[in-house]
């Protein structure tokens, strides 16, 4: 078993949001705010917004996200809303 | 002029912005060793860093995924958090490498526009030697399958080594990631670091090449996908011994932080 699999094309919108929750701070930012409504416009299957809306790992990676992107997106996500919590050096 | 230094890196983000799962001491003892190897390149006086890093899916998504690539701006940029940095490039050095690259048979991706990641930034920001020199950033693939493979990676490493022993500037090779860790997936907390350890075994005793027999695979079953960077610079320097300046294993990574003197 692989664990950074070939990211199937049929995952390209779920893993672009991923990639946008990851580097992009306005799409983050309005993610926080409106999670349905931006999942919306991204055309994201009701399968793939459940998981996100849930952060469900490992149902993300059994849709085709690529882990590092589910990793790296939780990571923002938190420093974005825990960010206080957090030491920085 | 032959490499002046070589250091490999850990550059998982909890070094730089620790969330409270993290421990404090452990995170502590590795700024330590990354302040050895920044002592380590204040005194190898380079006139370029060039840094190795595996892209974290961040200059590039899957509208182009290079394998190999040289970064040949004036200077290059980033942000991670509240952490906003921009680095001037050696563009003579950067070119010369992507020149003499190519010319050798390497199918180089290069990129005048391309954002910095933070696997460029963590061991910049910990080792960047005083005064400051300009950097040439380096990436490799390590997590968009399909990689290229240790053996290729080695192969560029030892190419890249001889074009920087033809070049006038005194060269500093860093290394960026590992070792063993599985972010985004069920693994996360359970890293190999039997693995971890049996491979600086080997590179204590300048036995780099070995490392190069490693298939994708291997390194995928490790949580090691990112040495395929360590192996780039295992190529350029040869058989010469590291010297271990930390490995901590966390709950999740094996922190290492290595260092190659001529």
């Amino acid at each position: 078993m692989t664990h950074y699999g070939f990211p199937p094309a049929r995952a390209y919108r779920l893993n672009k949001c991923l990639f946008a929750l990851k580097s992009d701070d306005a799409f983050r930012a309005r993610f926080l705010k409106e999670p349905e409504r931006v999942m919306a416009e991204l055309g994201l299957s009701p399968d793939e917004r459940a998981a996100l809306a849930a952060q469900d790992r490992d149902r993300l990676v059994a849709l085709g996200a690529h882990a590092y992107l589910v990793f790296m997106a939780q990571f923002r996500l938190r420093m974005e809303t825990e960010g206080s919590a957090f030491e920085y050096f | 002029m032959p490499l002046v230094a070589a250091a490999a890196c850990a550059h998982t983000p909890q070094l730089l912005v620790r969330p409270p799962t993290e421990d404090r001491d452990l995170v502590l003892r590795v700024h330590a060793a990354f302040a050895r190897v920044k002592a380590l390149l204040t005194k190898a006086r380079p006139d370029a860093i060039a840094i190795i890093a595996g892209d974290h899916i961040e200059a590039f998504f899957l509208n182009a995924v290079p394998a190999l690539g040289v970064f040949v701006g004036a200077e290059c940029a980033g942000q991670f958090g509240r952490y906003a940095y921009r680095f001037p490039v050696h563009e003579p050095l950067a070119r010369a490498i992507l020149e003499e690259g190519i010319e050798r048979g390497f199918d180089l991706l290069y990129s005048q526009e391309m954002p910095l990641d933070y696997a460029f930034f963590v061991p910049l920001r910990f080792t960047m030697p005083e005064p400051a020199p300009p950097i040439v950033p380096l990436f490799v693939n390590v997590y968009l399958p399909p990689q290229p493979t240790p053996r290729r990676c080695y192969q560029w490493g030892e190419a890249l080594g001889q074009i920087l022993a033809k070049r006038p500037e005194r060269v500093a090779l860093v290394a960026s990631g590992g070792m063993s860790h599985f972010p985004g997936t069920d693994r996360y907390g359970s890293p190999d670091f039997d693995f971890d350890r049996r491979l600086l075994e080997l590179l204590q005793q300048g036995r780099g090449r070995d490392m190069a027999q490693l298939t994708g695979a291997d390194l995928d079953k490790a949580g090691n996908s990112e040495l395929r960077t360590w192996l780039v610079l295992l190529g350029a320097v040869g058989d010469a011994r590291a010297e271990v300046f930390c490995y901590e294993p966390s709950w999740h990574h094996g922190n290492a932080v290595l260092a190659w003197t001529p």
